[in-house]
């Protein structure tokens, strides 16, 4: 693990923002996320490793901690998590003042939504004819096992980008043991883990 | 005038201001989980606006196609009574009062995570959040573990992206079609469920 951590360490360090005028900023965050769209398989987590690369190796809106705490906010929320959209789209904003960070937070989210809701409207119009079709079971099967492999790969991002100390990783382990075994609710994790790194227990 | 006929248990087809509503009343019900749970109840069982078995082919229509499981559920009880302008409405019935919470949080977070004591807290928060995202994976393994070419296909995806660093869009543009190669339907064996793989 720790090569990987230095590794994600190096990127950030390494990473200087473009310089756009406030508008062309605008209009690169929503075309960025109107080309995921389409690719959030089983449900938008799979996109996170990507909007990880974005926002913090490629584009530079946000720090490696910070990606970490919004995923951790997006999570806590209530409603959905995949409008953890808004939240990098408010990141990448930032920089230019509120006003800009919440256009820019709309605007993501609306890039991120529009296409994959376009394609469902359709799909729900023709599901009657879609529904025998080998097209279908062939992408439900085959997608199946990718979507796996995304959501591991996308774990271990997560856990190399929240770079705790020893003490938070067993934390990790333990509330990915507990989520598996038991039907806590996952709000329990976060206050007890948030009270341990209040306490200076947890740190990074 | 809509494009489904309306089903025995259902009442009148709800228009568009009760589309917003009720999927305003999913997201508010929702809060703290149980969102798929909400839906059903408030759909099915209280307005009525739908059978069981409409409402369970909205969750296989909303996970197969891409896009947030729950968010395509709003789309789908949107589109099947007022088609596009419904599923806009639904959407936004689902997504306003959530959102403009988070926003609020976001403003928060991104004025004042440099105060030592927040950052603190947060630190612990990040490392259980992290355990959620690593259990994730293992939800859904147990779907696959009888048949070792998912295995397969799922180990070679993870090792080439944490390790290769390969990125999303061309990993699924590649390995998607090949995965669909291998998992077409197969005539061969009529009976058997979408055929298994030799």
């Amino acid at each position: 693990m720790a090569p990987l951590l230095l590794a994600a360490a190096a990127e950030a360090a390494s990473c200087a923002p473009m310089r756009l005028n406030d508008l062309g900023h605008l209009l690169q965050v929503m075309g960025t996320f109107l080309g995921l769209s389409l690719f959030s398989l089983g449900g938008g987590n799979t996109l996170l490793a990507e909007y990880h690369h974005l926002s913090v190796v490629q584009y530079c809106w946000l720090r490696p901690a910070q990606f970490a705490d919004i995923y951790a906010l997006a999570e806590a929320a209530p409603g959905p998590s995949s409008m953890i959209v808004g939240l990098l789209g408010m990141g990448a904003g930032w920089p230019e003042g509120p006003g800009w960070a919440l256009l820019s937070a709309y605007g993501a989210e609306i890039a991120i939504l529009l296409p994959s809701t376009l394609l469902m409207v359709v799909a729900c119009l023709s599901w009657n004819r879609l529904r025998e079709s080998p097209w279908r079971v062939a992408f439900e099967r085959g997608l199946g096992p990718i979507t796996l492999g995304i959501l591991f790969a996308v774990g271990v991002k997560i856990l190399q980008t929240a770079d705790t100390n020893a003490p938070g990783v067993v934390v990790s382990l333990l509330v990915c043991v507990l989520m598996l075994r038991t039907r806590i609710s996952p709000l329990w994790f976060m206050a007890v883990a948030g009270g341990l790194g209040a306490f200076g227990l947890i740190n990074r | 005038m809509t494009e489904s006929p309306a089903p025995a248990p259902t009442d009148a087809p709800p228009g568009l201001g009760q589309l917003f509503t009720g999927m305003l009343m999913v997201a508010l019900s929702a809060f703290g989980g149980g969102l798929s749970a909400w839906s059903q109840r408030i759909i099915v069982e209280q307005r009525r606006w739908m059978s069981n078995e409409e409402f369970l082919t909205g969750l296989t229509v909303a996970r197969l196609f891409p896009g947030p499981n729950q968010i395509n559920m709003a789309v789908y009880v949107g589109t099947f009574f007022r088609g596009l302008p419904g599923a806009l409405a639904a959407l936004a019935g689902m997504l306003l009062v959530p959102f403009t919470l988070l926003m609020a949080i976001g403003l928060l977070y991104f004025q004042f995570h440099s105060l030592p004591a927040l950052d603190r807290v947060l630190a612990g928060v990040v490392a259980a959040a992290a355990g959620m995202a690593l259990s994730m994976g293992f939800k859904i393994l147990d779907e696959y573990w009888k048949d070792p070419m998912a295995l397969l296909l799922a180990a070679v995806t993870f090792v080439l992206m944490t390790f290769f660093h390969v990125r999303l869009v061309p990993l699924v543009l590649v390995a998607g079609p090949l995965a669909m190669a291998w998992y077409w339907p197969r005539r061969s064996q009529p009976g058997s469920p979408a055929g298994e793989p030799r």
